[in-house]
């Protein structure tokens, strides 16, 4: 027998999934997008991660979410939408997501995710502080990395954008 | 209302959709209901733990968020620091406030004939205006999006209340990493406004929720990173050790930046005075609340004085000590009575500032309250660093 909450929360992240892709008004694509997103932190709440679903919800619903709903009203449905025939696009994404199904499916098949039977603690945000600051150190500085890389890329495109409006 | 099924596909439709319905109302909704009152009434079978595998992770989602004990009681989850009220008791109180302290600060008079105390009677009227007007659905409104805009504000609103403590024994929920859930809850707001704005099919509306959009998103930052101080200092995401970290010394004294960071971008997020851009009511009509009328009209605004005493709470709560104070009245005095003097402050501009501009606003908030964010958060390394401030002690 299945677990209910679980089964509600596939619900909510896959419908969600699936009218992102065929809804036809963009708006509410975004708002399923969002739905579904929130349905994974969901997820990782019943996966004894409060705190990485706490964080799934201000990244993905409070910023991800917002921005997209933002450029669907700032651009206009007419711009998103195209039509895409059967062509070589489609073929290219069918093989892909069966490609990424096939290594998900081997995966999971080679960890032993089989062998725990008894249910894990929660995993605090003090051992995930202290997992980062220690073992994971270069990590954390390499994403730091990118981040400024980042930050600094978009300041240069706004200041070369900002001089052309000059000139 | 009901549409007559006459395809077999239409039938099909109607079956998915009552499955799909069942599959998400009765988790969220029905099984919290039940143990709520299981708790009262000691029913003595465990319904849910029949269809589940582990009973107990049926309701991880409600647990881990509230703490230990799963429900204290059907009383506080309901009346006294509950939803009743805030929504009632807080709401009915800090309109009357609002209304007779900007009356005499603008040496206006108010309404005195109804009621017998400086016209109290008066609020009592509104609701009843609110509750018998007709409900109005706008032609060519988007019906689903606009009319779930007012359960939404309430929820939201709820999340919040939940999440401030009003003592030591009387709180609703105290998850782990209460702090994080704040900013959790606060970053659906833009959403919902911004989806009001669009379902309206109203320039004003629209307007209204693009302003709230840009306002919210650029001050939501400040906001989270305001609170990054005290949680360097108290060394907690818990809220309620966050109070108890306050024990000697209220952390407005070693975050007085942090607290008027906290203050400014709360009533950005509140859409009060000097930041009440999306519903300025003599630009927009009312912004984005436009087209809303009777009781849905009347639900997104208690959702906002609920809000409102929610952020006012977590200001006390994280800056002036909560519950803390001497011991000759209970801590849930004390905390009505600091959370009272900041909502009068949050009130108070409404009467003597001015409306920002929306430019000037954005540009304070990116390059302004940013910049003393972070110039916050250094400081308060420094004074942990240099051993002025012991972390986790007042």
């Amino acid at each position: 027998m299945a677990d209910i909450v679980f089964l509600a929360m596939m619900v909510i992240t896959v419908g969600g999934a699936i009218l992102a892709l065929e809804a036809s008004e963009v708006v509410y694509a975004a708002v399923a997008l969002a739905g579904s997103l929130f349905g994974v932190a969901a997820l990782f709440f019943l996966l004894n991660a409060p705190f990485v679903g706490a964080f799934q919800i201000i990244v993905y619903v409070g910023a991800v979410a917002v921005l997209i709903l933002f450029t669907v009203m700032l651009v206009g449905q007419e711009h998103l939408i195209k039509e895409v025939s059967f062509s070589l696009g489609k073929l290219a994404g069918a093989l892909t997501a069966v490609a990424i199904g096939i290594a998900l499916i081997a995966a999971f098949a080679a960890s032993r995710l089989a062998e725990i039977s008894e249910p894990l603690g929660t995993a605090t945000y003090l051992q995930i502080g202290q997992l980062i600051s220690t073992q994971f150190a270069p990590a954390l500085q390499v994403m730091a990395l990118v981040l400024a890389a980042s930050v600094v890329g978009a300041l240069t495109l706004a200041k070369i954008e900002g001089e052309e409006d000059k000139t | 209302m009901t549409k007559q099924i006459t395809t077999f596909e239409g039938f099909v439709r109607q079956v998915l959709k009552i499955i799909f319905w069942v599959l998400v109302l009765t988790p969220l909704v029905g099984v919290p209901i039940y143990y709520l009152l299981d708790s009262v009434f000691h029913f003595g079978i465990d319904v849910f733990a029949l269809v589940t595998t582990q009973p107990l992770k049926l309701l991880s989602l409600q647990l881990q968020l509230i703490g230990t004990e799963p429900f204290h009681s059907l009383f506080i989850w309901t009346t006294f620091p509950g939803f009743t009220f805030a929504a009632i008791f807080v709401t009915f109180f800090a309109m009357f406030w609002e209304r007779k302290l900007l009356a005499k600060i603008q040496l206006r008079v108010g309404p005195q004939y109804a009621g017998r105390f400086e016209g109290i009677l008066q609020m009592i009227a509104d609701l009843f205006k609110l509750l018998f007007k007709e409900l109005i659905t706008p032609n060519n409104v988007d019906k689903p999006v606009f009319w779930s805009i007012p359960f939404a504000s309430m929820a939201i609103a709820g999340a919040l209340l939940a999440l401030v403590p009003l003592g030591p024994t009387t709180f609703l929920a105290d998850p782990s990493i209460g702090v994080i859930l704040v900013f959790a809850i606060l970053g659906f707001t833009p959403i919902v406004t911004l989806l009001a704005g669009w379902a309206s099919n109203n320039k004003y509306s629209f307007l209204g929720g693009l302003r709230a959009l840009h306002q919210m998103v650029s001050y939501e930052i400040p906001l989270v990173l305001s609170l990054v101080g005290v949680v360097i200092i108290s060394g907690t995401l818990d809220i309620m050790k966050v109070v108890a970290a306050q024990t000697g010394i209220w952390y407005i004294v070693y975050q007085p930046l942090g607290a008027i960071l906290f203050f400014v971008t709360s009533l950005a997020e509140l859409e009060r005075m000097p930041f009440d851009l999306p519903e300025a009511d003599s630009e927009l009509v009312a912004g984005w609340l436009t087209e809303y009328s009777g009781m849905g009209f009347g639900a997104i605004f208690i959702g906002l004085y609920v809000k409102m005493y929610a952020l006012a709470g977590l200001f006390t709560t994280f800056f002036l000590g909560g519950w803390l104070g001497p011991a000759f009245f209970p801590p849930e005095i004390w905390f009505l009575v600091k959370t009272f003097f900041v909502m009068t402050a949050m009130i108070l501009p409404r009467g003597i500032v001015p409306r920002v501009r929306i430019d000037t606003m954005l540009r304070a908030g990116w390059s302004r309250l940013l910049l003393i964010a972070f110039a916050n958060i250094f400081l308060s390394m420094l004074l942990v660093g240099l051993g002025i401030v012991h972390v986790g002690v007042g």
